[in-house]
């Protein structure tokens, strides 16, 4: 019964939505009017049919329904119920269906929000989304049926993913993702539909800047939650490991962040309106590339799902949507080329142009990495993989110099920069970026990846710092007001600049993080007898005992536990073990963070003799990891800042005569 | 000249079709299997039915060494009929041997008996040793043996009754299939 409403609901929500992009289409081609209604609510309709599929989809995991094949081969009878509900996302049709949702939801939002504005742009939106819907939905009607079933009916299912049980991060990692990667089709289908009305105008730049910021926050949350949860869970003491499914998480956000910079030099200085459309359309095929790695099953990472028959229809998506987003391109560049306004060499928009530059060449170096393997697989049939060390050499000198400008661009003028301007700007906190730098090396820091990331960040945050109070100085004489209102006035009226100032803070202190974390790591395999006890970093770490025992919560899991005590910076007693599923064909590591401000003890359990009880230990001391975290954090926090709609009171009347012409442009004709 | 940019369109398109295409004719997870064209591990084992059986009773007859778990849901179900009717069909001529990967006696009876038993045994693999020794990376793996005891294919996830058949045709000597 509850099944049957399931797949009801995605049968419905493909009619739904198929219904709502010819309708769309017939509208923007000068139907009845009527007809972009009907179609908004069709798109409404199908956000709630994917409501109802992934909710008849939780309770027919919660009542551990065998009847269906996905809930037999995730679920379990010992399953908890808090796993259950994630078990959503933990395989392939479950996830495409909670995907299904999120797509459907921003389709919804961003159609309803605009419902009276745009008439020209929305039906083509529209229509956009809800073709990418549908396509959702055909994915789950044929190859990937979430609810079919299976007989005879089992007894008990296979459980849930092993990995997804061992963390409560798996709760909030693919969300976050799945967010930023189904909220990249906004931004595209705008792209799409100014493509096809040739309205590529300062209003359309203004809506898909702030529409793509919106899922890149998401993105980069998803992508730091990802990273925390493999050093939490994976046990090998790293966060990033260049993974192909990482990488293709990456992809698209490099392509959102370059498109998020350069939407601003077009925005202020018009012109590069082929670059900023064709970084939209990359943005999204970027996104359905990463789909496709991860449930094609052609790469082999701890994300991908099992080989399916979903992989040929997520091809065919990628280069249908590939090949009419160019063609469309191709189609309009005589229209779109030319008319920017000129600058100097050393200002504001060169230096944004030199971060696309940056931000392109990381993107074609992580994809040429992420698809060498299937390249030399397909002409020469040998097996390689691209490691961590390649994939290292190439992006961090790309990283460093981004790091750079992020510090220099926006503290430049827009037009050309004078000597006299850059030297105001930028000997103070140059000065104050090699005292720091020496003070590190006198400390005893002495590696030059770390101390160069540490000088540079120290060069960048003063130069933002040092823009806030020079800003903050002037309103409060300006104006005569204390510092505190004044500081919160400058930000809050320009939120846009200081939202992105917060961004750029996060992403220092996590730059600087990872330099002293990956420069100062220090770890060491031991091999220890019950009692026995070992030195590293300051701490003496003793092997109290072993334990062979079914975990309380699910006896069909063996856990080998190794009970620790350690000493020195942090004191304690901790348990790292390695965990036997039944389902999973290696032992899933449980590995002991212990987290302080400065450092981390991270110890993983790497083999064990239960006769004995000698146990083999990975211990880590990694420095400052914390402040990846925070500094992810931040990020997110001056992303919402931007994000968040800035006070209509005073400058509705100011912005409405600004944007007049503009407004009458998009109207218009 | 102006028509030229619409070569833009398949330049990226084709090739990164056909890079993405080639990725579905192999699978990443498989490793290929350096005892193929080698003897065939020896072993001894107890089986399901309390017998023993060791790799001497098979000597001189190709075979089929089958790793599954009753936890292996839903390759190991799947392919669990397509075993059964290659037995029934191989009268005398082949015999199959099931091993028992990281499972109990218990359960694995229990499956047999929800989703049919053709009757060839089922060896119980307790250490794990024999999935040691074959380099089993999880199940369903199958091991094709022929007459002179050399491994002559092997089969990485399901079989399906095409893989069946065209595997059983390396060890087989007639068309038993």
């Amino acid at each position: 019964m509850i099944p049957s409403m399931g797949h009801a609901s995605v049968l419905i929500g493909l009619g739904l939505t198929v219904y709502a992009a010819v309708a769309f289409v017939l509208a923007a081609r000068g139907g009845d009017p009527r007809l972009n209604t009907s179609a908004r609510r069709a798109v409404i309709g199908s956000f709630v049919a994917a409501g109802i599929g992934c909710a008849a989809m939780v309770i027919s995991l919660l009542t551990h329904d065998f009847g269906v094949r996905y809930v037999a081969e995730n679920n379990a009878t010992t399953t908890p119920p808090f796993i259950g509900v994630i078990s959503l996302w933990a395989a392939l049709e479950g996830s495409i269906l909670f995907w299904a949702l999120l797509a459907t939801g921003w389709a919804a939002l961003v159609l309803h929000r605009y419902r009276d504005r745009y008439r020209q742009l929305m039906p083509w939106v529209g229509a956009t989304l809800a073709t990418v819907n549908a396509f959702f939905f055909a994915v789950m009607t044929w190859p990937g049926n979430p609810f079919a079933l299976t007989s005879p009916v089992a007894a008990e299912g296979s459980g849930p993913n092993a990995l997804l049980q061992n963390h409560p991060f798996m709760a909030l990692h693919p969300p976050l993702l799945y967010l930023g990667y189904t909220g990249m089709a906004v931004p595209f289908a705008f792209g799409v539909a100014a493509l096809v009305t040739k309205r590529l105008d300062e209003e359309w730049l203004r809506i898909v800047r702030r529409w793509t910021l919106i899922p890149w926050t998401f993105l980069t949350l998803g992508i730091v939650a990802g990273a925390w949860w493999s050093y939490e869970v994976l046990g090998w003491g790293g966060y990033w490991a260049w993974d192909p499914v990482e990488n293709a998480a990456l992809l698209p956000w490099l392509t959102a962040t370059a498109f998020i910079h350069s939407a601003m030099v077009a925005e202020r200085r018009g012109g590069l309106r082929i670059w900023t459309s064709a970084l939209v359309i990359a943005t999204f095929v970027l996104t359905l590339v990463g789909t496709f790695l991860t449930r094609s099953g052609i790469v082999a990472s701890v994300h991908s799902f099992t080989q399916s028959p979903i992989g040929p229809w997520f091809l065919a998506a990628i280069l249908v949507a590939l090949t009419a987003a160019l063609g469309l391109l191709v189609w309009r560049l005589p229209d779109l080329s030319g008319d920017g306004r000129p600058s100097g060499t050393v200002s504001r928009e060169s230096a944004f142009l030199l971060n696309n530059v940056l931000f392109l060449g990381l993107t074609f170096a992580v994809l040429f990495g992420t698809l060498l393997p299937l390249l030399v697989a397909a002409t020469s049939g040998d097996t390689i993989s691209v490691g961590a060390p390649w994939f290292d050499t190439v992006t961090v000198p790309i990283f460093v110099a981004l790091l750079f400008l992020m510090g220099v661009g926006p503290a430049l003028p827009w037009g050309t920069a004078s000597w006299s301007t850059m030297r105001e700007r930028f000997a103070m906190p140059l000065l104050i970026a090699v005292l720091v730098t020496a003070g590190a090396v006198g400390l005893g820091l002495r590696e030059v990846a770390s101390l160069g990331t540490l000088g540079l960040a120290v060069f960048v945050g003063g130069i933002m710092i040092d823009e806030v109070i020079r800003g903050t100085r002037a309103r409060a004489r300006g104006r005569n007001e204390d510092h505190a209102t004044a500081a919160w006035r400058l930000t809050t009226r320009n939120r846009r600049r200081y939202g992105g100032y917060g961004v750029h803070l996060g992403v220092l202190v996590m730059a600087v993080a990872v330099a002293i974390s990956s420069g100062l790591a220090s770890d060491r395999t031991v091999t220890l007898a019950p009692g026995e006890t070992v030195t590293i970093g300051g701490y003496q770490i003793r092997h109290d005992r072993l334990v062979v025992e079914p975990l309380s919560t699910d006896v069909r899991v063996i856990e080998t536990r190794a009970e620790v005590t350690y000493s020195g910076a942090q004191n304690g007693s901790l348990d790292t073990a390695l965990r036997d599923y039944p389902n999973s064909q290696a032992a899933i590591a449980t590995p002991a963070v212990r987290t302080s401000l400065a450092e981390d003890l991270y110890v993983t359990l790497l083999a064990s003799d239960s006769a004995t009880g000698v146990v083999t230990l990975h211990l880590f001391v990694n420095p400052l990891v914390v402040w990846i975290w925070i500094g992810g954090a931040i990020v997110g926090i001056g992303a919402v800042f931007a994000i968040w709609p800035e006070r209509r009171a005073r400058r509705v009347s100011v912005e409405q005569r600004q944007r007049a012409p503009a407004a009458a442009s998009v109207e218009g004709a | 000249m102006h028509h030229l940019r619409w070569l833009l369109v398949p330049l990226l398109v084709i090739p990164l079709g056909w890079l993405l295409l080639t990725g579905f004719a192999r699978d990443p997870r498989e490793v290929a299997s350096p005892l193929v064209g080698q003897q065939a591990p020896a072993w001894t084992y107890e089986t399901l039915d309390g017998d023993t059986l060791s790799t001497d009773e098979l000597a001189g007859r190709p075979y089929v060494v089958n790793f599954w778990a009753s936890w292996c849901i839903p390759a190991c179900v799947d392919e669990h009929p397509v075993l059964s009717s290659a037995y029934q069909r191989g009268g005398d001529e082949l015999m199959i041997v099931g091993v028992l990967y990281q499972d109990t006696p218990a359960d694995a009876e229990s499956f047999l008996a929800r989703y049919g038993d053709a009757g060839y045994p089922h060896l119980i693999d307790a250490t794990g040793r024999l999935a040691i020794d074959f380099g089993v990376t999880g199940p369903p793996e199958t091991f094709f043996v022929d007459a002179d005891g050399i491994v002559q294919a092997k089969q990485f996830g399901p079989l399906t009754d095409a893989l069946m058949a065209d595997h059983l045709a390396r060890i087989l000597p007639s068309a038993a299939r």
